[in-house]
């Protein structure tokens, strides 16, 4: 029996009030649009969206913080905004920007204090305490005041210490926002242990295509309250995720190259902006045409932006008349 | 007019209404805390009176003793905590260059203060007198009684601005000034006779501080308008010509000393 | 029941270990700050022992009396706020969106949040009330576990209304500024003798701005060992306290169906 995640016909309408002049205008805004999803325990998923697509929404309603107009929900067999408290001995949440932790006291303090509020055994959170500063590398810090630590090391910490209850369900919101590149990656490796190797259902959030890749199984794409696109991620990223955007600036006019899957976006002056489809030519070998070209000043290898990518799912889904 | 012009207009100052609502929130709570004190002190000052029998208690009436605390208050929350800001050049540096011309920067510091303190001051006198004559009705005032409010007001706010600049400059020192702030202030009120009266006083306090600067800061004006007399304009001028010798030679003291350390210490 | 009292107890000990530990990194700030609030109400006290030295009875109420007033104010304030100093920043939880933080935790979400932060003032406030109450009354046994009680009593009051005014938040937007006002209304009256005020102001005393249960019910039960007073003052505590939590809880209602603040997503 399957007691992840089951979403029925989801429903959420805010009820917005206008003040024009001295006249009152209710009118009623849909967050989410009708939700059906069905995600088993231990997979990891991405949901991604624009801004005001109704990911927040979606998610405060699993977490049981707001009430649906409409639909059913379960989540370990709990209805979230009925068994909220039950629920929440089972669930971990990381917002990027709100954090857990005591600002001025060190992160194993925020643990001592929720041991108390889960209730956790003495034995069993010492246990699962010495497990997480292990594996996240907390023991250098842990006795650092959170407000001395580096953005990486406060993010690990915070990722701990939705753990230490040991929930089945972990829900992350823009984790990895601002971490340098090796912070990231040591973040997502751990997040991605967690999720195979003790079946941690992971329900992840990001505006960062390399999140989704590395952490996520399956894809989830959400825009103006409904679901546009819920695949595996593999074949999203063959689709969608295979391109990358190429910013040069060289140091003299280069002569003219072309290949097949390259698409110049911008120039001007000695600077090109181009991008490419790396599943008819890989990235190398666009690099290597452009050395050729002319010498170059500087070379920056980026994702195209996610709303970019979202767009074009969007745009594709909705000309082939649905997901994919 | 028709309908729709008359909806716009109280549209229009409907909106000129609520943008000014965090001033109005300012004397909303101002209101509040001049009518719970005054409706408090009347209280009380009712229950002695009729209790002791008497019309008058140090020469004022009951109607008189209210008024007396309404300005008192008025006085004291209009008071601009100089301290905190002159606290913080000295902790950031600027006050070396502001110190090199000692004379004219406390005198332009002076005249800010003056100017935002007056205003506050009156709206403080504004409120207050609705809220006293509400409760115990208008006090007579006559043409001496405004000259010798006049008269005292001036000096009463030098000589307050000197006590927080002095204490601001104390910086230079002391860790916090916070805390000599707070008991200076508590001090100012008590000894000041802000919420009683010095004729209430008990009798070898009554003698002390009678001629205290802060008589001359909190007690002076407010008795001289409730209770014009010539006699206690005189005396109260006195206290604040003293007061000035004192506080504006501890101030220049001060200020000395200071410029000196920054001399040394390089700023 | 016992045993979710108990663990409740528990919690309140781990949040005010943890309060305790965050203030004491800045140790001196935090001390500063009690010191002056205690100067604060140091004023007060030199005024009433002022005034009682040239007016020593006061319609049946001496200077002591008054004193035991401000002792119980004190103290039940100080008490109320830095164990659940967020009764008294509620407005701002629910404004800056933090409610749905302490909604993610396995616990009832008021008296956990409450917990969540201690006010370093009402240190000084608290000490202040007890010293006050030992130095001036000179109390025997039973009458310092009758004040510890009542001081526990007029927290609860504290408590309750702080929960109350902030929770109006729910209905009309940012209110703090009108329940600092509604606040220090009943803060001050609670602090002047019971027997300057009649009539209507007296039943408003006893029911809109609740003074009557900070101090006069409480000090009643001390001037006269009174358990019948105690438990007036208790229940007094109680109802102000159930309105306010039921005023939360409506308003949190409507906060979880989101017709409130905007959402972001």
């Amino acid at each position: 029996m399957n007691r992840g995640v089951e979403i029925q016909h989801l429903k959420k309408n805010f009820v917005l009030t206008r003040w024009s002049g001295f006249r009152r205008k209710v009118s009623e805004i849909p967050a989410v649009d009708d939700i059906t999803l069905s995600i088993p325990q231990g997979e990891s998923v991405a949901l991604i969206g624009p801004n005001g697509a109704g990911k927040s929404t979606t998610i405060k309603m699993l977490t049981g913080i707001l009430h649906p107009t409409a639909g059913d929900v379960t989540v370990l067999g709990f209805v979230p905004w009925r068994e909220r408290r039950k629920l929440a001995y089972h669930v971990g949440a990381v917002f990027g920007q709100r954090s857990q932790l005591w600002y001025h006291l060190p992160p194993g303090d925020t643990f001592e204090l929720l041991a108390r509020v889960y209730n956790i055994p003495r034995s069993e959170f010492v246990r699962t305490r010495d497990q997480l500063i292990d594996r996240f590398v907390l023991g250098p810090f842990l006795d650092v005041p959170v407000r001395k630590l580096s953005l990486g090391q406060r993010m690990r910490a915070e990722v701990a210490a939705s753990l230490l209850h040991r929930p089945k369900i972990l829900f992350l919101d823009e984790p990895t926002i601002g971490l340098d590149v090796i912070a990231r990656q040591e973040l997502r490796d751990l997040i991605r242990e967690w999720n195979r190797e003790r079946g941690v259902t992971v329900f992840l959030t990001s505006h960062d295509a390399g999140d989704i890749e590395h952490v996520a199984e399956r894809v989830i794409v959400i825009n103006c309250g409904r679901v546009v696109l819920d695949d595996r991620v593999n074949a999203v990223r063959r689709q969608y995720l295979g391109s990358k955007v190429l910013r040069v600036q060289f140091q003299e006019q280069p002569s003219d190259f072309s290949m097949p899957g390259l698409r110049i976006i911008q120039r001007s002056g000695y600077e090109l902006k181009l991008e490419v489809d790396s599943t008819v030519t890989p990235v190398s070998a666009v690099i290597g045409a452009i050395l050729r070209a002319a010498p170059i000043a500087d070379i920056a290898v980026e994702d195209p932006p996610l709303e970019e990518v979202i767009a074009r799912i969007y745009t594709s889904t909705s000309q082939t008349g649905g997901s994919s | 007019m028709n309908a729709n012009a008359i909806t716009k207009y109280t549209w229009i100052s409907y909106t000129a209404i609520r943008s000014n609502l965090a001033y109005l929130g300012e004397v909303l709570s101002r209101t509040t805390f001049m009518a719970v004190i005054l409706y408090t002190f009347m209280r009380l000052w009712t229950v002695v009176y009729s209790g002791t029998g008497t019309q008058r208690l140090g020469g004022l009436t009951l109607q008189q003793m209210i008024w007396y605390v309404m300005l008192t208050e008025s006085m004291v929350l209009s008071s601009v905590r100089v301290s905190s800001e002159i606290d913080e050049d000295v902790r950031t540096g600027r006050i070396a260059v502001q110190l090199l011309r000692p004379l004219s920067f406390s005198m332009s510091r002076l005249a800010q203060v003056l100017g935002e303190r007056t205003v506050r001051f009156i709206v403080n006198i504004f409120i207050g007198s609705v809220v006293a004559t509400l409760l115990v009705g208008p006090i007579s005032i006559s043409f001496t009684s405004i000259a010798m409010l006049l008269l005292v007001l001036p000096l009463a706010f030098v000589l307050d601005f000197l006590g927080y600049f002095g204490i601001g400059l104390c910086a230079f020192w002391l860790e916090s000034t916070t805390g000599f702030v707070l008991i200076y202030s508590r001090l100012t009120m008590l000894l000041g006779g802000m919420l009683l009266p010095m004729e209430v006083f008990p009798q070898g306090l009554q003698t002390i501080a009678r001629w205290l600067p802060f008589a001359g800061i909190i007690y002076g004006p407010a008795r001289v308008f409730v209770s014009p007399d010539e006699a206690m304009l005189m005396h109260i001028m006195a206290t604040q010509a003293i007061g000035l010798v004192c506080f504006g030679a501890t101030v220049w003291m001060v200020q000395r000393m200071a410029i000196t350390r920054i001399q040394s210490n390089g700023g | 029941m016992w045993r979710a009292f108990k663990n409740y107890l528990q919690l309140v000990g781990a949040y005010a270990r943890i309060n305790l530990n965050a203030q004491l990194e800045y140790r001196g700030a935090f001390i500063s700050e009690a010191v002056a609030m205690f100067i604060n109400d140091g004023f007060w006290v030199a005024f009433w022992v002022m005034f009682f030295s040239r007016f020593p009875v006061v319609e049946g109420w001496s200077r002591n009396d008054v004193l035991m007033l401000w002792a119980v104010t004190a103290a039940g304030f100080g008490i109320a706020y830095a164990v659940m100093g967020n009764a008294l920043h509620l407005a701002g939880v629910i404004v800056n969106g933090q409610l749905d933080l302490w909604l993610l935790h396995p616990r009832e979400v008021l008296s956990h949040l409450l917990l969540g932060r201690t006010v370093a003032t009402a240190w000084g406030d608290a000490a202040f009330g007890y010293l006050v109450y030992l130095i001036f009354v000179r109390p025997d046994l039973a009458h310092i576990v009758l004040f510890i009680l009542m001081t526990l009593s007029t927290a609860l009051v504290f408590v309750g209304f702080g929960v109350m005014s902030a929770s109006l938040t729910f209905y009309i937007g940012n209110g703090t500024m009108l329940a600092e006002q509604w606040r220090f209304a009943m803060i001050s009256f609670a602090t002047y003798p019971e027997a300057l005020f009649t009539g209507v102001v007296k039943t408003l005393l006893f029911t809109m701005i609740p003074a009557g249960f900070v101090s006069y019910v409480p000090v009643h039960a001390l001037r006269e060992l009174s358990l019948w007073y105690a438990a007036a003052a208790v229940l007094g505590a109680v109802v102000i306290t159930a309105a306010g939590v039921a005023v939360f809880y409506i308003g949190l209602r409507r906060y979880e169906s989101g017709n409130l603040i905007s959402m972001n997503g």
